[in-house]
């Protein structure tokens, strides 16, 4: 059908686009998008305020036993997870004889880590960070924040954690 | 009541195209200003330092008022 050439199909008809209007975007309309985008983040935000205000992460609860000492040689981990949770932990027996438990989980993109016997460091191995065996610090790499710490108490021969008293 | 508006209606398209750049560099500044807000406190309410989240959104928020403000100054469509 040559002579149909010129006409419009219906649906053009019916559903009249015009192509440059869809398809440029305004400065105006691009400065109200921004403005859009600025609510959602700030929505976000409160979100998060929110979170951390009223439903607050729950604590470990109580004394929970690890395994006894002679079970954990000097350099010796062992790592346990605490019943009713899925959050991998790791005890640290240190060189100078203490005791350290934290959460086997990188703050970076929560890989396992490691003690690294003999050093007094915690290794992360999937982007080489380094964590302080002594506080959970930090030391280098790309971790954002130190280890989380569990208390460890020495009752007799039996090791213990509980939850670490919050530092101000 | 003569307001600044009828002067930027009859100020010179080049005038008004650069006010227009501007208030959208001012508007990407401050999303930008706003991601890094969300991100520190995200990081820092996940673990311990809850103290952030709360002033990071009162930043956030005004942000977003200064934002809406700066809507108010776009120039007129012209016609
Ligand atoms: S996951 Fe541990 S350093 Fe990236």
């Amino acid at each position: 059908m040559p002579n149909n050439k010129e006409k419009d199909p219906d649906w053009k008809n019916d559903f009249p686009i015009n192509q440059s209007e869809v398809t440029e975007v305004t400065r105006r309309q691009f400065a109200k998008f921004l403005c859009l985008v600025s609510g959602g983040l700030a929505t976000g935000s409160a979100f998060v305020a929110a979170k951390a205000a009223f439903f607050p992460g729950k604590k470990v609860q109580g004394l929970h036993r690890v395994c006894s000492i002679n079970e954990l040689p000097v350099g010796g981990t062992r790592a346990f997870v605490l019943e009713g949770s899925s959050t991998p932990y790791v005890l640290i027996h240190l060189e100078n004889g203490e005791f350290k438990a934290y959460e086997q989980k990188c703050t970076h993109l929560s890989c396992a880590v490691f003690y690294k016997p003999g050093s007094g460091k915690i290794e992360c191995p999937c982007h080489n960070g380094w964590f302080d065996a002594m506080t959970g610090e930090v030391l280098q790499g790309p971790p954002p924040r130190p280890l989380p710490r569990l208390d460890v108490q020495v009752t007799g021969n039996d090791i213990f954690v509980t939850a670490a008293k919050e530092e101000a | 009541m003569s307001t600044f508006r009828r002067a930027q209606s009859q100020a010179h398209p080049n005038k008004t195209s650069t006010l227009m750049l501007a208030i959208v560099v001012l508007l990407i500044l401050n999303v930008t200003i706003q991601i890094w807000l969300l991100y520190t406190g995200l990081n820092n309410a996940l673990e311990h330092n809850k103290g952030i989240a709360f002033p990071a959104f009162i930043g956030s928020f005004t942000i977003l008022i200064i934002n809406c403000g700066l809507l108010y100054y776009l120039p007129r469509r012209r016609r």
